[in-house]
């Protein structure tokens, strides 16, 4: 299904990865899902080339997230909304559900 | 190898103009966006390095990048700079938007039998708008004041559009800074 609509399976896991956690850096992305971080930091440059994504500096981490200002933006996240209804619950609480709230530095997992 | 073109000591805008012109003669259409439409229209008082040059067709990509190279452009980054000009240029995937909209309304500078194609006075505003509404860049919101204080905007057609990028309250600190903009002149 996602090669099928972003032209790659990363690239789909990766746009919905960036949909369920707002903004992600590339180690994260490649940390959950296992991949070469190479390989995640060329799908995210190509998406940035195309305006599919955003990226900034916060200190010395580059984030990425979807950008607003894509002409598609609210039918490209309606359709990752959608995606993400099709995903398993255990795939979602692994990837896809992010800890919002903060954790006390120390505390154990 | 096409003949390089002398391009050191050129204004932003000459230098826009020229490299615009070089590649529509390749068979690259592009547009003028962001920054550097401010830096035109307010004639430096804003003063942008980064040309956004939104590409007609995905497809061009690579036949820009072969034309800015045999003309002595380098490839960094994103970015293609050249030794002789402080001004580098960043290829944009089409299409040419304005936040939810495509650009519609294309402004053109023409220098002789150079043509540059440009976003509009009221685009231009509308796009620094989008900065703002979205990133909550400050600076872009004084450019669009800028713009908007030195030339006719349709301000009916800047606030359809921000009530439909749901962002009519922030119209509303534009026409604040408009005002303020135009009260300090």
């Amino acid at each position: 299904m996602y090669k099928g609509l972003f032209g790659s399976d990363k690239r789909g896991k990766i746009l919905l990865y960036l949909f369920s956690h707002r903004e992600a850096y590339p180690t994260e992305i490649a940390t959950a899902f296992q991949w070469y971080l190479n390989t995640v930091q060329n799908q995210l440059l190509n998406l940035e080339r195309d305006g599919i994504v955003y990226s900034r500096l916060r200190g010395k981490v580059r984030l990425f997230g979807l950008n607003p200002r894509n002409p598609f933006h609210k039918e490209i996240k309606a359709l990752l909304g959608k995606m993400l209804d099709f995903v398993t619950e255990e795939e979602k609480e692994k990837l896809y559900r992010p800890r919002l709230r903060p954790r006390r530095s120390g505390k154990p997992l | 190898m096409p003949r390089s073109p002398r391009i050191k000591g050129l204004s932003l805008k000459d230098f826009a103009i020229l490299i615009s012109d070089y590649l529509r003669r390749n068979g690259i259409e592009t547009l003028l966006s962001g920054g550097a439409c401010v830096s035109i229209y307010t004639k430096n008082k804003y003063m942008s390095y980064d040309l956004d040059l939104v590409l007609t067709a995905s497809d061009d990509y690579r036949d820009a990048k072969k034309a800015m190279e045999a003309i002595g452009f380098a490839q960094k980054k994103r970015y293609f700079v050249h030794n002789d000009s402080k001004f580098f240029i960043d290829f944009l995937s089409p299409p040419a938007s304005i936040g939810e909209e495509p650009v519609k309304d294309v402004a053109q500078i023409t220098k002789g039998k150079r043509t540059l194609r440009l976003l509009s006075v009221t685009d231009c505003v509308k796009d620094r708008l989008a900065a703002f509404y979205h990133w909550e860049d400050r600076q872009a919101l004084e450019q669009a004041a800028l713009v908007a204080s030195d030339h006719p905007v349709d301000l009916e057609e800047v606030k359809r559009w921000s009530k439909a990028e749901g962002m009519i309250e922030k119209y509303g600190r534009f026409l604040g800074r408009l005002q303020h903009a135009k009260n300090s002149r």
